[in-house]
């Protein structure tokens, strides 16, 4: 009975400091511990794996032979290659982006204006919710093969497909967005008496464009996603025919190559994105 | 330019000039929030709603605005109907009055767009500047709510009420969140704002410190909770212009102040009292 008393024996002293792997501020958890700071690594993981991974693929395609070697070009070889194919590649993203910009742009401007409307009026959200919940979650990939019989030539048929793949998000985060509109906004613009044109545009629109720039950004990425899987289907040219077609003719170092100036493209656009995102959203915390 | 000479004088109905209130309930999901409510408050008056957290005074502000509905009983405004919000009503929120993407000056603009809607936009920013000048804001006038401090932000938001020309002017708990120097000011700036305009405006001001609604107010209407209703109203005797030394120096004002918290004390003892009655009840069973 004594024992239950007392509670259970604790071993480590009160005044430990426990869980000390986890910081208050994951933000400000840098600069305090200093364990490697001889070699002065911290704050440059990120540049170490990237090396690492170039180190173990240099090691892998130099050093083991074995029967379909040849799929593993060195990263000299790679390099070498991107370095021959820039000007194809270079042509080859500006006729992508001739389809990933008309596509992209239409969805954005759809998706937020029909998003706005959809998310503040009851009707239209109940007439076209149920269609949403059926057709949002159909991976748009499985629409290219049918595109591409539909429309007239392909460039058409590849903008359409982008179009469905970034529509979606752009949508669906935009209804989120009206749909967690504060009570005192709404408080504020009715006090102004605001028209509804002027409450969409001045009101909803920038208050809801937190959840429209990170519905962007994923349909961004859908985007590239159905933009290279359509051109792999039927292009004559662009960044995934590139690959295709070196993938098609075995030429290894070629496809590698573009595989990763296709990753660097995304990168650029996405940060372009993530920029102008910035600059918009310059008054949330 | 600023007051447009509004002459509500003529519209003596039955039910008089001023804020009416008649027999008005309101129930929020089957709980009565506000029972029974009469008041008559004369143009140009200056009144406290006066009440401890969860009595309803906000309740009854946004009520008196047209932001809620009530469930039974009338609102009139100079002997019409408040049916919803209107710009003869402006009101200050105790935080976020204003729209944080838009600066200051904009923010006013916006108001003056409504209140003046056939006006230029060159015209309306310069004149947003004038209001902003009237309220010691001069120099934030490029500025966005997110650069202000809290007192910043609640002048911001006076000037836009004075934008928009309302004879009304409801302010729930407006300087609740700022310290005392600032609230001191901002009481100040009120005051000023009160008595210089012509004609006056009506102000209904909710707040839960005592000290406040004495030093700004001609009549103290005092709500008790569960459910909110007027439990006492009270002339404040002291001559104007008030200053805060004056006022609490001159003899009296401590009588008073502790009249209206005997007061309050009485109504929670008895709601105690009430409510251990039922539960008594309830035992026996």
């Amino acid at each position: 009975m004594n024992a239950i008393m007392a509670g259970p024996k604790i071993n480590s002293p009160a005044n430990v400091p426990h869980a000390t792997w986890l910081p208050a501020n994951p933000a400000t958890a840098l600069p305090g511990v200093r364990r490697n700071s001889w070699l002065r690594l911290q704050g440059r993981e990120g540049v170490l794996f990237l090396l690492g991974i170039v180190l173990i693929w240099q090691f892998v395609s130099s050093s083991i032979h074995f029967a379909g070697a040849y799929l593993f070009p060195s990263p000299t070889l790679t390099l070498k290659a991107l370095w021959i194919s820039l000007p194809d590649l270079l042509k080859g993203t500006g006729s992508s982006f001739m389809v990933l910009a008309p596509g992209y742009a239409l969805a954005v401007v759809v998706g937020i204006v029909w998003g706005l409307l959809v998310g503040t009026t009851p009707w239209m959200s109940r007439m076209f919710s149920p269609f949403a919940r059926f057709a949002s979650p159909v991976p748009p990939t499985i629409y290219i093969p049918y595109a591409i019989a539909l429309l007239p030539t392909f460039r058409s048929a590849a903008c359409f497909v982008v179009f469905v793949g970034a529509f979606w998000p752009v949508f669906l985060n935009t209804t989120t967005g009206t749909a967690s509109l504060p009570q005192r906004y709404r408080d504020n613009a009715r006090i102004l008496g605001l028209k509804r044109t002027e409450y969409l545009w001045r009101i909803v629109f920038p208050a809801s464009l937190p959840h429209i720039f990170s519905g962007m950004s994923v349909g961004l990425v859908f985007s590239f996603i159905m933009l290279t899987v359509a051109e792999l289907f039927g292009a004559s040219a662009g960044l995934g025919r590139f690959v295709q077609l070196n993938a098609d003719y075995a030429d290894y170092p070629r496809m590698v190559a573009g595989i990763l100036y296709i990753g660097v493209v995304v990168l650029v656009t996405m940060e372009l994105l993530e920029r102008i995102k910035r600059r918009a959203l310059f008054w949330v915390k | 330019m600023i007051m447009n000479a509004l002459d509500t004088r003529s519209t003596n109905s039955i039910h008089g000039s001023g804020l009416r209130v008649e027999d008005l309930h309101f129930a929020y999901n089957g709980t009565s929030v506000l029972h029974d409510i009469n008041l008559t408050i004369t143009e140009g008056e200056f009144v406290c709603l006066l009440g401890p957290s969860g009595c309803g005074k906000t309740t009854l502000l946004r009520l008196l605005a047209g932001l809620e509905t009530f469930s039974s009983g009338s609102l009139f405004w100079n002997g019409q109907a408040i049916t919803g919000p209107s710009l003869e009503r402006g009101v200050v929120f105790q935080d976020y009055s204003l729209f944080p993407w838009m600066s200051l000056v904009n923010n006013i603009a916006l108001a003056l767009a409504k209140s003046h809607p056939e006006t230029g936009k060159k015209w309306r920013l310069n004149l947003a500047e004038e209001f902003l000048e009237m309220v010691g804001l001069a120099d934030a006038a490029r500025k966005h709510p997110f650069e202000l401090s809290g007192g910043m932000q609640q002048r911001g938001a006076i000037a836009r009420t004075l934008a928009l020309g309302s004879p009304v002017l409801l302010m729930d708990e407006p300087f609740g969140a700022l310290d005392p120097v600032n609230r001191a000011k901002l009481q100040d700036l009120v005051l000023a704002v009160w008595s210089n305009a012509n004609p006056k405006k009506t102000v209904v001001f909710v707040t839960h410190d005592i000290e406040e609604a004495i030093y700004l107010s001609d009549r103290i209407v005092m709500l008790g909770s569960s459910p909110g209703r007027v439990i006492e109203e009270l002339s404040v005797p002291f001559p104007r212009p008030r200053t805060r030394r004056t006022l609490t120096n001159s003899p009296g004002f401590q009588t008073f102040q502790e009249q209206i918290a005997e007061r309050f004390r009485q109504d929670t003892l008895q709601s105690i009292e009430a409510e251990s009655a039922v539960c008594g009840d309830a035992e026996g069973i």
